[in-house]
Formats: C-alpha cells, structure tokens, sequence
C-alpha cells in the first residue's frame, strides 16, 4: 500500500516533543494550550450535549434554575419583605442578578470539580490539563444565553427598554467569566488531590449568594461595610448587569475597578500555580 | 528539514537517564482529605530541625535506550516492573523525575483503549472527542472518518451512544481511531490483545503497514505472540531498570525464566494471601533430563515441589499448557485422574507425567492451580515455566493438537461431484 503524497523521507521536525523534568516554576507553555484549541472546542460541546443527552426535557432545565431561583426570591423577598428594586418591578430586578449569578455559581462548581469526572482521560492521555476548567467555564454560557433570551422577553413584557449601557454587558460577563476560571484554577488541583473541594464548593456558594445582591439591592448596604464589600468581585458584576440592562442605579466604579484587579491577580496566580500542579494530576488523581 | 546523515537525525525515541519515583507517604498511608493534608503540614512546621526524609519509590530508573525511525521495540517485565510508567513517561501522560527524552515525530499513544470515550455521545461524536484528544485536528477527523467506522466496522451504529455498544465494538472503535492518527512514534500498552481474533489479526496487519510507512511502535504486552511477530528487539525491565536490550529471542528467554512461578496476574484479587505456593518447577523428559525444547509426540515429565501452610483435604492440582497467543490448549487435573491429595503443612513433592504431546509446534507456558477439591475456591495460581514443541510440519495452521485419524476407502459413489461452495459465502 503505497500512498502518492507520500514524501520519501518524511519531516519529522514538526512534532519533535521533549521530555524532561519540569524546568521551573515559571515554564508555562501556553502555547501548547493554544495548539490545543480544537480539543477546547470539543470538551465545551462535550459538556453540553453530556449534560442534557438523557433528559426529556433536555435543555430547559438550564432555565427552570434560574426561573424558580427567581420565582422564590420574588415571593419572600419581594412580596412579604418587600425589597426595595430601584423603580422596577422585583421579578426584572432579580432576574438581572439571578442570571450572571446562576452562570458564575454553574461555571465556578463544574470547572473546579470537573477534573475528576475525566480521572481516567487525566491517567491515560496526555492534553494540557488547563483545557478542563477552560471548557467548563465556557460551557455554561450557553445556558447563561438561553436564560437571557428569557429576560429580554421579561423586559418586553414589562415594556422596558436597555438602554445604551447594555453594550458593556459582555464586559461585566468577561469578569464573571474571568473570576470563575482565576477560582477554579486555583481549586482544581487542590480537588485533584483533595475531594473536600466538591462537598465545601457548594456550601460556599451559597453563602456567596447571600454576599452578593443578588436577591436585595447593594445600595441597602450600609456605607460604612461598602469598601470590604467591594472586594467581592460579583458585587460590580451584578451591579453592572443590573445598570446595563434596567438602567437602575450606576454602575460602581469603584467596585469593577477593585474586582478587576482582584481578577487579574488570582487569575495569573491560578494560571501559574495550575501549570505547575497538573505535572502530578496523573499520579494522584 | 537537515539531511541529517547522522545516526540522532534517525532517531525516533531517545532517552537518556529517564527516571521517575513516587513519594511513598510516611506511615504508610496517603493524606487523602484535606484534613489530613493540613495536619501534616501543621506537624511538619511544628518540628524543629531538617525536614522529615520522604521515601521515594523508584518505578523506573536510569533508562537509558535509542530508538531508530521504523524499528519496533517490545518492552517485557513482570507486574511492577516499570513498563507502564516508561510508556506514561513517553507519552507525557506523566513527567519524569530526573533524564529526558527526545521524541522525534508525530507522537500517538494507546496505553489503554477506549478511555477518552463517553458514553453517552454517539459514536461519530466520540470518534470527534477521541480525535481531538488525541491530537487530531476536525478537519482531519472528517477526512478519516469513514475509513475509521469501517476498520472498526460499526457502520449500522454510528449514530447509537456508545453506552449501547458491546464491548468488542467498542474496543474496535476506539483502536480505530488511534490506528488512523497516522502516529510516527505510536505507544501501545496491552492494547493489542483486546478485541476478538480477527480485529487481532486485523490490528496485527495495521501495525504492520505503520512500520512499512517507518513509523515505530513500542509495544508492552504479556503476550509473546504479539511481541515475536511485531518487534525485533525488546527491552526488559526488572524493578524499574532496563536489564536487557537487544533481540527479542534472547529477551523473552530471560523474562520466561524469570517468569517462573510468578503468581497469575488474572488471580491477583482473588488469590490476596495463597494458602498454597509453588516452590520450585522442573520440566524433565522422561529420564529425568531437564529440557525445554520437545518433539512432538515426546512425553514430559513435570515435577514442582510446594508449600501448604494448612492442612487441606482432597486439593485438586490442576496444570495448563497455554500457547504464546494465550490460548489454554490442554490441562491435567489430580481430580480428573482420580487422585486425592490431602495436603498437610510442610513441603511436598508432585510429579506429573503427561501423554505424548500432540500439541503443534508453539511455545508453551505452564500454569499451575491448586482448588478445593470439586473445583472450587482458588487457592494457588502460579506460571510454571514455559517449553517448546518442535515439529517440522504441524503448527498453529493444523489446529491445537494433532492426532492420527483411521481412513477408509470406499468405492466411487459419484463421478461428478457437485459443485462445492466457495469458502467464505456465508459471509
């Protein structure tokens, strides 16, 4: 079996690999990830078509969450409580903080735990490990549209329009992406070697709900705490999407501008720290 | 690309001083919770002076091997020797500890089929997930993608999630499309003897055909068969060193002699604390003369001495020849034949005598099983060393044994015959 496009001595210089004790703490090689960009695409549609495969209902249940997570807080909050909601009507009010909130909860939970759901891929198949929590954090942003399209007709129902703020939406996502991924990197490994991360990871994020406004409005803070609640990051997020899409309030500048550093720096911190734990991920995981 | 006219410019795989150890936790036991893990932490601050030594456990050490485009390298040792961890190490699945290795080529590596696979994806979705990870762009996917379902021959299933496969196509499928990466350098670990006789044969083939294209293949199996007909050399590793490098005749001949009462991999779990050993193996012929090389029709006389740490009542040895493709050809049972062995503590001597050998001319290796009597619960499984059977006419093509039939002539019944159907219609 003799193929025509076959050179008679073949260029093996392309795909020459070396293998070698890990150099230093500062070797990250990211461009090997991008050479891997194929297989980011593929675990992200992976994820997808795994998690609504057998479900008669299929994908809706990516909106059922977010809706009864709104549904409840409108009863108790914003009918016996009585919430204040910045001029529009609670369940809008909610919805535009549920939404980002749901995403960040979904990206942050599966990123930092999905590692050990492919155990035996980590134990047999060489990839670049950072594609995991990578795909994972991407994945749920079709479910974050599929909710949006929700609350664009929850806006036409209520006759609201967004205004022109609307157009830094992608920006206040970018940051709840970048927060969860900074996490997850940070969490992954430790879930490698340690499962406690997937029983503590949902406890913690449902005291982070409570730290976030995501059911109240961050203006019932009182002024005095605002500079330590700054430091959570969702706190410009939600604020963010809240202005970008209801007009209410204005967007904190000084919480993005604080968020946003606090990202970059857990996010470089993760990258390193990732890169330098996965070495070890076939060995303990 | 250099026209390299040195011998490095040829070579597909070298490494130099590859080692790679575990750290073996004090005490025993892994931190495995966290809370283990901060413990130990708090204890190792608290403690004055140098750190605690941790104790390293080489799984492979110092190996140090060359090899050329196009050659393909068998890699032999008992359970635990360290042929895994070289292919983990080789495949960058894991890295090494100290050395390193030069890998020259598109690298594919198969060290165990089917685990990239979900499933609940689809076959064509899983032959697009399985690409991708290992290393294959989509595009190159879509262009193999039919001659991968036909290899694996699952054409009716493609669109089915994998989940409802039977694990032979699913086996199939997976091989398929590692085979259709195209590799330079490809890493097989045990891959090889999955999968019914005719995929076997099918993969043997494809193996084949890489190394026509100058691909190399390092290959880890069990199986001598698959070792003999693909590889021209070996290595053998013993506790984590290469002991050996060179043809693969001589390699298997030193790993079968080392083999020699190796408790059976297959009843590891079962057999967790043997209440029976073998002690020692002797294959004799039949005045006593210690050979391992028979002539067809020859008897064998086979004298193994072992240990039972408790008393027994009516044990049944059983011992199997079993061929270099590991089929099980013929067994001899004291059950079978009629004798009760009640086994006191202390060591005794057995000595089997088997009929002449009508086995074709192969390679043979020996298991020995002890059970309670009436076949039941396993309570010794160890290899007993190997032999072969020459012949110079009857071999694998004849069947598993041979064996003179009575002819009769008759007279003509037809002067026609009918017309016979070609082989292989019923296909």
């Amino acid at each position: 079996m003799t193929s025509p496009h076959e050179p008679a001595r073949r260029d093996f210089g392309a795909g020459t690999v070396v293998i070698q004790p890990p150099a230093g703490f500062w070797s990250l090689d990211l461009r090997e990830v991008w050479r891997h960009r194929e297989l980011l695409y593929v675990l992200v549609m992976r994820d997808l078509k795994v998690r609504y495969k057998q479900a008669a209902m299929g994908a809706l249940w990516a909106l059922i969450q977010p809706i009864v997570a709104v549904a409840i807080f409108a009863v108790i909050f914003g009918h016996f409580a009585k919430m204040p909601s910045g001029g529009v009507p609670y369940v809008v009010f909610a919805f535009a903080a549920v939404l980002p909130w749901t995403y960040f909860a979904e990206a942050l939970r599966r990123a930092s735990t999905g590692l050990i759901g492919d155990a035996e891929l980590v134990r047999k198949i060489y990839f670049p490990r950072l594609l995991t929590p990578l795909a994972l954090v991407i994945a749920p942003l079709a479910e974050f549209a599929a909710g949006f399209a929700v609350l664009l007709a929850l806006l036409a129902w209520y006759g609201l329009t967004p205004g022109p703020g609307i157009v830094l939406l992608p920006f206040f996502l970018l940051v709840a992406t970048s927060l969860a991924l900074s996490l997850a990197l940070w969490l992954a490994p430790i879930s490698v070697r340690y499962r406690d991360v997937g029983h503590a990871l949902p406890f913690l994020i449902q005291v982070w709900l409570y730290a976030s406004p995501v059911a109240y409005s961050e203006s019932l803070v009182p002024q005095r705490w605002r500079a330590l609640y700054d430091l959570n990051p969702m706190v410009g997020v939600i604020s963010g999407f809240r202005w970008a899409l209801l007009g209410s309030g204005s967007p904190d500048l000084q919480a993005i501008g604080l968020s946003t550093a606090v990202i970059v720096v857990l996010l470089a911190g993760g990258v390193v720290f990732f890169r330098k734990m996965e070495r070890s991920f076939a060995d303990v995981i | 690309m250099p026209t390299s006219s040195d011998t490095r410019g040829d070579l597909a795989i070298c490494a130099e001083g590859l080692g790679k150890a575990y750290v073996k936790a004090i005490g025993g036991s892994r931190s495995d919770t966290l809370r283990d893990g901060l413990s130990a932490a708090f204890a190792k601050l608290g403690r004055a002076g140098p750190r605690t030594p941790r104790s390293n456990f080489w799984a492979l050490q110092d190996a140090s091997f060359q090899i050329r485009h196009g050659e393909n390298v068998g890699v032999l040792g008992l359970n635990g020797a360290g042929k895994s961890t070289l292919l983990k190490v080789l495949s960058r699945v894991t890295e090494p500890t100290t050395g390193r290795a030069t890998i020259t080529g598109r690298l594919g590596s198969l060290l165990e089929v089917g685990t990239g696979f979900h499933g609940e994806l689809t076959g064509r979705e899983n032959i697009f997930l399985y690409g991708a990870i290992l290393g294959m762009g989509r595009a190159e996917v879509a262009r193999k993608f039919d001659e991968i379902v036909a290899f694996a021959g699952v054409e009716a299933f493609v669109d089915t999630p994998v989940k409802r496969y039977s694990s032979g196509m699913y086996v199939r499928l997976a091989f398929s499309v590692a085979a259709h990466l195209e590799p330079d350098v490809l890493l097989l670990d045990e891959v090889l003897s999955v999968g019914d006789l005719p995929f076997q044969r099918k993969c043997m083939a494809f193996a084949k055909d890489l190394q026509k294209r100058q691909a190399t293949i390092l290959l880890v199996s069990h199986n001598m068969f698959s070792i003999k007909t693909m590889c021209e050399r070996v290595l053998y590793l013993k506790q984590g060193r290469i002991v050996f490098d060179g043809p693969t005749s001589a390699g298997i001949e030193l790993y079968e002699a080392d083999g020699c009462l190796e408790a059976a991999a297959w009843a590891a779990k079962e057999l967790a604390d043997p209440s029976v050993r073998i002690l020692e193996v002797e294959i004799a012929d039949q005045t006593r003369r210690l050979r391992s090389v028979f002539d067809r029709g020859e008897r064998l006389r086979l004298r193994f001495d072992y240990e039972a740490k408790a008393p027994i009542q009516g044990a049944n040895f059983v011992v199997a020849f079993i061929r270099s493709d590991e089929v099980a050809c013929c067994s001899y049972s004291t059950e079978l034949d009629g004798l009760s062995l009640d086994l006191e503590p202390g060591v005794n001597r057995l000595e089997l005598t088997t009929p002449p050998l009508s086995l074709v001319s192969d390679v043979y290796r020996i298991e020995i099983l002890v059970r309670e009597a009436g076949f039941q619960k396993l309570l010794c499984a160890q290899s007993g060393g190997s032999f072969h059977v020459r012949d110079p006419l009857l071999d694998t093509h004849f069947g598993v044994f041979h064996e003179r039939g009575a002819w009769a002539t008759n007279e003509v019944v037809h002067l026609a015959r009918p017309k016979v159907q070609p082989r292989g219609a019923e296909l």
